[in-house]
């Protein structure tokens, strides 16, 4: 059994106007307030089309490889519903913005996109029950109608789910360094619909069933597994796979069937009349083309290369670009590359990891950083109390050296004070001392474990070592 | 005297201190309350004074679907009764802005999908020189005032001849300009690729001075195109040396009586210098088929918001889906409907092909055809009508109702610019004249019009009694 699937993205643009009108676009806004004439369908209204949604929609298809029409066109995409003022979406049908680009996936798979269009977003609605059917009441904020969108749908060529999940992630990457999408899925601004098939052992297809609502990164993973699991299952139980859109619950982690292929609208579409061709010139494409910046990829690659980082620092910190410039910022202000990427992975990152938020740069000044990893590198505090100290700088946002202060933690490597640790540690455990005597010079590092537990960390694990050896051999007295 | 005068003939009134702006305002807004029971042109009146202009005492009527802030904009629909535009229309706008006041707004076919103001919602406006018989439409109310002198012009649109054919109809001038030269922000969209807006004027001066206020590139409407174009500039100058083509395709099938006032029409052209050539533009046989194809389609999305949820009429229902049928079923009329059933069947996707895409390449065939024409011919001439004005409750069948654009839709296809100017009369009803050209040419369109209305005389306007 083979799984295929296919994705069909929605990507919010962060225009400061809508797409057709010039409300401006605030997800804090009181509902209904960013509204007009032409974005809640007055009679009379006509579209105008925003060019910063164009210009962002250029820079996504150039990033995913696509090819560029100088040429393409706006078409209505007829349905009803509340949330839909004008009865139609403006969208583009018969000739897209962007065609044939492609993703490479960490594997080396290459995953084909089939086209990138522009379109509107419609308005949200908030139901008084679980939907519109069931609810006595609905509600209808039109400040998100007619918010630019890109979709993006890919070839059926991923065949498993965190495959997915990873296409996903790589995709938000991307627009977010670009700029032109938040990429945050829970709020909506970044949409997944995954198409799934199941082809069994002798080369016959289940029908290809459609997952919607799935709202994070994580889901898109679940979902895919599950709906995969379901139809597999179902072909080998000889029971039939119906051609279906279903919707992902994440309460329940399953997904259930919303509609059948036969309760599909027809959405008669034809050429949107109130707008003209939408026409970009070969040195409009190659501006934006000039003026894209490093995509996550491009900027890992150099930073293997250039830094000498190992690939997994590189991919994470190339992907954000938040990161990249802290990171850059580090390394340009003369702290070593290497040196700085573990510092950001390891310590700082997982900080921000364990409470599940994005890393915020103001957080943890990179000045901040710096001291501490200055210290660290000369010896003037431990390892172990740089982590402390980053810790306590994320809390409070503190200045690494009043905490240093305070907390009395510059690190102790002169032998007067050290030794008398030492020996009071030696002469609490003779068994030990027994121990190395004997030949088994490894408990060196019981002895230094115990005095950083009586220092509080203070001592430089190095001297103590050094030291206790020195006391053990009978070379100090 | 003064509801027969010109705007132009006002505006030197006004200007040589003869009669007072307020007192022209008052005159034809006494007039309207005087004679409307009679002609029942307005939907509702209204008084939306502009700024300081040219216009300035210069009352006008809009057609009841274009938006006026703070009026009602019903487009003669049930749907849209009570519904108050929250905005103003750019042609409108423009008007306003060179002094003009809005009196009121007038009555027509529902969305202006018709030719008589039969198929108005709320009564049948009554044709100026015999109140048995319809003012043509779906400009009715707007040209029945005027012919009637309520007003000295007004606003029409025109989708396939609506602002022509009840000028033909009512002995008045009804010029749609070049698409994409008029501004159709605020306009309720019918066929949003066909639709303009124009004026109903007295005289074919006037539509030049209305004209040049209408043109603009307007940046709320995508499809206006910048242009300079003076209306009047060369407005008198000789048409000697001119070329006009007459399709056979309009003159096939014309009655004995419509024939002869056109041929008296083609022996002025000929006095003027210009030569007349019978042509043929096959294509031409195809044009009301794919008006009935392509209008339908682009109306049957464009009506899809009146939908009983933001605005409008709105019946409550068990779901969302009763709310829709319930409202929709409620506030559409029959000939509105049986256009929307058939834009969604040509629309569909079993039919796209079959139909709309058929139509669409048809309509670029037309287009090719009438370039082909103008590369040699100034202007195409012809009836605006197959005939006169006809009875109210005289046609039936939709078919029959339908060919009454069979002149003036081409113009739509095609974009161009073509007048409507009185040709003659035939038992004391008028017929028009229409002049059409290719996209831009409307100075061209008008000058010919303006030649041909000095050598024809003035025609009379109907004398209506309160």
């Amino acid at each position: 059994m083979k799984t295929v699937i296919g994705l069909e993205i929605h990507a919010q643009l962060l225009t400061e106007t809508k797409a057709f009108c010039t409300c401006e676009i605030d997800v804090n806004a009181k509902p209904n307030t960013n509204i007009c004439p032409v974005c809640t369908g007055q009679p009379g209204a006509l579209p105008v089309l925003n060019k910063k949604a164009v210009e962002f929609a250029i820079m996504a298809g150039l990033a995913l490889n696509c090819e560029i029409h100088e040429i393409s066109s706006f078409d209505r995409k007829n349905y009803f519903y509340p949330d839909l003022p004008k009865g139609y979406q403006i969208t583009q049908y018969f000739h897209p913005i962007a065609t044939e680009g492609y993703l490479n996936l960490d594997n080396g798979k290459h995953v084909r996109i089939r086209r990138i269009h522009i379109e509107e977003d419609a308005g949200k609605m908030v139901h008084s029950s679980e939907n519109i059917t069931e609810s006595k009441e609905s509600l209808i904020d039109f400040n998100r109608c007619g918010v630019p969108l890109i979709e993006i749908v890919t070839e059926p060529d991923m065949e498993k789910s965190e495959e997915a999940k990873e296409f996903m992630e790589k995709l938000r990457d991307i627009l977010r360094t670009l700029g032109v999408c938040s990429g945050n899925m829970e709020e909506g601004a970044l949409r997944c619909d995954a198409n799934v098939s199941v082809v069994d052992d002798n080369g016959r297809s289940s029908s290809r069933v459609e997952v919607k609502n799935i709202n994070s990164f994580r889901y898109v993973q679940y979902a895919i597994e599950y709906e995969a699991e379901r139809i597999s299952k179902a072909l080998k139980d000889g029971k039939d796979v119906k051609h279906e859109t279903r919707g992902w619950n994440f309460v329940t982690r399953t997904t259930v069937s919303l509609r059948s292929k036969e309760e599909e609208n027809d959405y008669r579409y034809f050429p949107e009349p109130d707008l003209p061709i939408l026409k970009v010139s070969k040195s409009q494409i190659e501006n934006i083309k000039q003026n894209l910046p490093e995509l996550p990829d491009q900027k890992s690659e150099r930073y293997v290369k250039t830094y000498g980082l190992a690939k997994d620092n590189a991919n994470i910190i190339a992907k954000d670009k938040i990161i990249s410039a802290y990171f850059e910022k580090l390394v340009s202000s003369k702290m070593d590359p290497k040196d700085s990427s573990n510092w950001i992975v390891n310590d700082l990152l997982a900080l921000f990891n364990a409470d599940s938020v994005d890393f915020n740069p103001d957080k943890v000044p990179i000045e901040s950083l710096k001291v501490l990893m200055e210290y660290t590198n000369s010896g003037k505090i431990s390892r172990l109390s740089a982590k402390e100290i980053l810790g306590e700088i994320y809390k409070n946002n503190n200045n690494p050296q009043d905490i240093i202060k305070e907390k009395n933690l510059i690190q102790v490597s002169d032998e007067n004070s050290l030794v008398p640790v030492i020996k009071k540690v030696i002469e609490n455990n003779p068994s030990v001392v027994e121990q190395y005597k004997k030949g088994k010079t490894s408990v060196v590092g019981f002895f230094v474990g115990n005095v950083m537990k009586e220092t509080k960390g203070k001592a430089d694990p190095k001297v103590v070592g050094d030291l206790a050896k020195k006391i053990l051999d009978g070379e100090i007295k | 005297m003064l509801p027969n005068l010109s705007v132009e003939d006002l505006i030197e009134q006004i200007k040589s201190n003869k009669v007072s702006p307020e007192e022209v305002t008052n005159h034809f807004v006494k007039k309207t309350a005087l004679i409307d029971p009679k002609i029942k042109s307005c939907i509702s009146t209204a008084f939306v004074k502009g700024k300081d202009g040219i216009l300035n005492g210069i009352p006008f009527m809009v057609k009841d679907n274009m938006e006026v802030i703070g009026t009602k904009t019903t487009c003669a629909s049930k749907i849209l009764e009570n519904y108050v535009s929250p905005y103003t229309a750019t042609a409108v706008q423009k008007l306003l802005d060179a002094g003009g006041t809005v009196i009121a707004k007038t009555n027509m076919d529902e969305f202006a999908m018709g030719a008589s103001t039969e198929y108005s919602s709320f009564f049948t406006t009554k044709n100026p020189w015999d109140l048995q018989r319809v003012p043509g439409g779906s400009s009715g109310g707007s040209a029945s005032a005027v012919a009637s002198g309520m007003v000295p012009f007004a606003l029409g649109s025109d989708t396939g001849g609506s602002i022509r054919q009840p000028a033909s109809f009512c002995g008045i001038v009804g010029y749609k300009p070049t698409y994409g030269l008029v501004s159709r922000y605020g306009l309720v969209a019918f066929a949003s690729s066909l639709d303009q807006i124009g004026p109903l004027t007295k005289n074919v001066r006037d539509a030049g001075l209305i004209g040049n206020i209408l043109i603009g590139k307007d940046p709320k409407d995508s499809t206006t195109v910048e242009k300079q174009i003076d209306l009047l500039k060369n407005i008198e100058n000789s048409i000697e040396g001119f070329k006009m083509a007459i399709p056979k395709e309009f003159t096939k099938g014309l009655s004995d009586a419509v024939k002869n006032v056109l041929f008296d029409a083609i022996d002025n052209f000929k006095k003027m210098g210009v030569k007349v050539d019978e042509v043929s533009i096959p294509s031409l046989k195809y044009a009301v088929a794919v008006y009935y194809i392509i209008a339908p389609a682009e109306a049957s999305s464009n009506l899809s918001r009146y939908d009983g949820i933001r605005y409008g009429l709105s019946i409550d229902g068990e779901s969302v889906d009763d709310i829709y049928t319930k409202t929709k079923d409620e506030g559409f009329g029959r000939e509105v409907k049986r256009r929307i059933m058939l834009g969604t069947f040509t629309l569909s996707a079993t039919y796209y092909d079959a139909y709309f895409d058929k139509a669409q390449k048809v309509r670029s065939k037309i287009v090719d055809e009438l370039k082909q024409i103008f590369n040699s011919y100034d202007a195409i001439i012809g009836p605006t009508t197959p005939g006169v004005a006809f009875k109210i409750g005289q046609l039936s069948s939709p078919l029959e109702y339908y060919l009454q654009d069979i002149y003036t839709i081409p113009a739509n296809l095609a974009g161009s610019p073509a007048v409507s100017l009185p040709m003659g009369s035939i038992n004391g009803l008028p017929i028009g004249l229409q002049i059409m050209s290719k996209r831009f040419e409307d100075e061209k369109v008008l000058r010919i019009g303006r030649n041909y209305e000095m050598i024809r005389g003035k025609f009379p306007l109907p004398e209506v009694v309160a």
